[in-house]
């Protein structure tokens, strides 16, 4: 039965000049009119944005300014340093200005939609979070421009994975210090090694803050073609160190038969002068240049290792986590823990230590790991059995909560024993998620596992987290090539045999 | 020869699915029990062979209290009595000859089932079996590859590989078109008629029940509300429909050979 509407009590209609009062006290307090019009969970709504809004802004405001004092300098500080600050002032001004005049209305009794005024809301939202989270476009394009040299190392490092061992390639020529009456013979001129030839032979050492020493005129012969060749000093006792001239180390171009020509000045005596009468030196010229056979590089075979140990990682992690999470899933399954109020009891609480388990991710078990066995794979091994165990026994569980009765039922009713009816009912149903879900697991083991060595869980993770704060990009870009590889592989591989199983 | 003394079953929520039911099965009929869901068809074909355990009651199978055997003597009395379902029940990942060969699990020594091994004899009467039902050709097919009908010839021959003596058949027509009911139970009576093994089967369709049982009982509420034989279904009363079906169902049509509906 319907009954009869009471006839709603007329409403003294306000006249405009209250409804303008409470527009402008609304446009100071945003809700205050809908809370008048009774429009309360609008008036809330709005109360609650604009209390927001308006603390977020203040306080970004002082973040901008940090030191200044006052309303006026931290207003104007803020808008220089943070132009997008008086975008948003304006949009939340706006945004008052909206609320009254929506408040005007509603007093008058014009039913108003408020869609517009929370498309403003989250429009001021968004803008304020571009703001608070450094949000910057302009660093984004020029950052990318500038790094694209080390990008391009990265995407492709490939000149670092092969080397040639380095050889000396050294002439050199005695001279003695200071000239005695038999200076040394000049060296020869050799058929096929380098050599250097001085004129003269003899000499004196500069000396600091005094007169300079001879100077010495170098021809060599048989350098690699077209390569610098540094000019450097051996000393009576052995020490070997590259000539300064005018603070800069000598070196001199070879022309296209390998020879050159150089004047130089002897340099200072470094040694105290009261070793003998006199001194043997030699200057010499050196090359280093790669000429060996082309072979892999250190970094190459690190990375190849490395990744087979971070394959067998995941492989082992997933294999530790498949002999505990068996026997785990089947007290996590509901269907066969309902018998009684123990084993319910006993349900809940091994869900429940799975679910906290599984929330932590394997970073942070990777490092607790490392505090009990110390930085290595075995630590990573450690983390990512620990979170293998709670997600595959979540599951398994629930592969064996889904599996079908009408089988185990038919089977039983042939006169099969209890044996016979889990190998042919029960089995078969849970061998393919179970192969499914493992493979899947190991497929996430290995992904987990490169960037597990980050936190010192070993493996690949390890080696690129080092390169990359060494710098050695071209280094890290081989690791990430290979993890790129692998987790691809593998990912192709694991779908494929998934397939196969469901 | 099936002699089911006052069978009561009670569930543990206090649900009572059979009250008081007593009927005899003589070999080689084809007995089909009707009423409406709930009414407590398919809880009485599971007590005949355990599936369920009755609360209260007899049930004589040749001679043996089926009601009070355990273990061993109950495996090998389950042995003798097949049973095909409504939705098949078949291992659907494995395939169609593994199914059919579990049927003889009650005959085959642990040690060799548990590796998947079956004696000679065994495979050659489960190819046979799926011969006789006309799907030789899919033995090798996985359980779920085959149509709807195919299935549950499947699981006729996983139970005929039982060599029963007594096939209970709980609505085995029930999520199959009318013409494929039509071939399901003609290959349950030629079983019936060839082979002498007495049928238990539960349906719905009252042409059906016409066209296949020899004899009839309806339950409601878990009581025996009717007996009697195919012909005296031609015969059935309004009343006797009421009982059976619950004051507010209708017949459709004039004939009796139609559609239950539920009210």
């Amino acid at each position: 039965m319907i009954e009869p509407k009471p006839s709603p009590p007329i409403q003294p209609r306000p006249n405009p000049i209250q409804a303008i009062v409470v527009a402008i006290l609304t446009f100071f307090l945003p809700g205050l009119g809908q809370l008048f019009a009774r429009k309360i969970r609008r008036a809330l709504l709005m109360l609650a944005s604009y209390a927001t809004i308006g603390g977020l802004i203040v306080w970004r405001f002082v973040e901008a300014a940090p030191r200044d004092t006052g309303f006026v300098p931290i207003f104007l500080k803020g808008i220089r340093l943070e132009p997008m600050l008086l975008f948003i002032l304006i949009l939340a001004i706006i945004f008052m200005i909206l609320a009254s005049i929506d408040a005007y209305f509603l007093i008058r009794g014009v039913e108003r939609n408020a869609a517009g005024l929370f498309i403003l809301i989250a429009v001021l939202f968004f803008f304020l979070g571009w703001q608070l989270s450094d949000i910057n476009l302009v660093r984004f394009i020029t950052g990318l421009d500038e790094g694209r040299y080390r990008l391009s190392q990265v995407m492709w490092p490939w000149s670092r994975a092969i080397e040639r061992p380095e050889e000396l390639i050294r002439g050199e020529a005695i001279i003695e210090i200071p000239c005695s009456e038999n200076p040394p013979a000049q060296s020869e001129i050799l058929p096929d090694e380098a050599y250097v030839i001085s004129d003269p032979t003899c000499g004196v050492l500069s000396v600091q803050q005094g007169p300079e020493g001879s100077p010495l005129h170098l021809i060599g012969g048989n350098f690699i073609p077209n390569m610098e060749v540094d000019i450097m000093w051996e000393d009576p006792i052995g020490n070997e160190f590259r000539q300064r001239q005018g603070g800069e180390y000598i070196s001199v171009m070879s022309d296209d038969e390998g020879g050159f020509e150089i004047d130089i000045i002897m340099p200072y005596r470094l040694l105290p002068t009261d070793v003998g009468e006199f001194q043997y030196w030699a200057v010499f010229g050196q090359q280093v240049a790669s000429l060996g056979e082309a072979q892999a590089s250190t970094e190459l075979k690190l990375a190849i290792s490395h990744m087979i140990e971070t394959i067998f990682l995941g492989m082992m992690a997933t294999c530790f986590g498949i002999v505990f999470s068996v026997p785990i899933s089947f007290l996590a399954a509901r269907n066969l823990m309902s018998a009684s109020w123990i084993t319910v009891i006993i349900y809940y609480l091994v869900r429940g230590v799975l679910n906290i388990v599984r929330s932590i991710e394997p970073l942070i078990w990777a490092v607790i790991a490392t505090i009990i066995v110390g930085l290595g794979p075995f630590a990573g091994i450690l983390a990512l059995t620990v979170h293998s165990i709670a997600a595959l026994g979540k599951l398994y569980s629930e592969a064996i909560e889904s599996i079908d009765p009408g089988p185990i039922e038919a089977i039983q009713a042939t006169g099969a024993n209890w044996l016979q009816t889990v190998v042919y009912g029960v089995i078969p149903q849970i061998i393919p998620p179970f192969v499914s879900f493992t493979i899947y697991r190991w497929d996430i083991n290995v992904r987990m596992s490169t960037i597990i060595g980050m936190v010192g869980g070993g493996g690949i993770g390890f080696l690129l987290y080092q390169w990359i704060k060494l710098l050695d990009y071209r280094a890290a870009g081989i690791a990430v090539w290979f993890i790129a590889i692998t987790v691809a592989i593998l990912d192709f591989v694991s779908a494929e045999i998934r397939k196969r199983f469901v | 020869m099936l002699e089911v003394h006052n069978l009561t079953k009670i569930y543990d929520d206090g649900t009572v699915a059979l009250r008081d039911v007593s009927f005899k099965l003589p070999d080689g009929e084809f007995m089909v029990v009707i009423g409406l869901s709930g009414s407590g068809k398919s809880t009485l074909l599971r007590c005949i062979n355990r599936l369920i355990d009755p609360t209260e009651g007899e049930i004589i199978w040749n001679g043996i209290d089926l009601a009070k055997l355990k273990g061993k003597e109950l495996r090998e009395t389950r042995r003798s009595i097949g049973m095909i379902f409504q939705h098949f029940n078949l291992v659907k990942r494995s395939s169609v000859l593994t199914n059919v060969l579990a049927g003889r699990l009650g005959y085959t020594p642990i040690r060799l089932s548990v590796m998947g091994r079956f004696s000679k004899g065994d495979m050659k009467l489960a190819h046979q079996a799926l011969e006789r039902l006309g799907i030789p050709e899919q033995a090798s097919k996985r359980a779920d590859e085959l149509s709807g009908g195919q299935q549950q010839r499947v699981g006729i021959a996983r139970a005929l590989m039982q060599q029963p003596k007594l096939i209970l058949a709980d609505e085995p027509v029930a999520s199959l078109d009318p013409v494929l009911a039509h071939s399901i139970l003609q290959q349950l009576e030629r079983l019936n008629r060839e082979d002498r093994i007495s049928i238990l089967c539960s349906l719905h369709y009252l042409d059906l029940v016409q066209r296949y049982a020899t004899t009839v009982i309806g339950l409601h509420e878990g009581r025996i509300v009717y007996r009697g034989s195919a012909r005296d279904i031609r015969a059935m009363t309004d009343a006797e429909f009421k009982d059976i079906y619950g004051q507010e169902a209708e017949r459709v049509g004039e004939s009796i050979g139609g559609i239950i509906q539920d009210a």
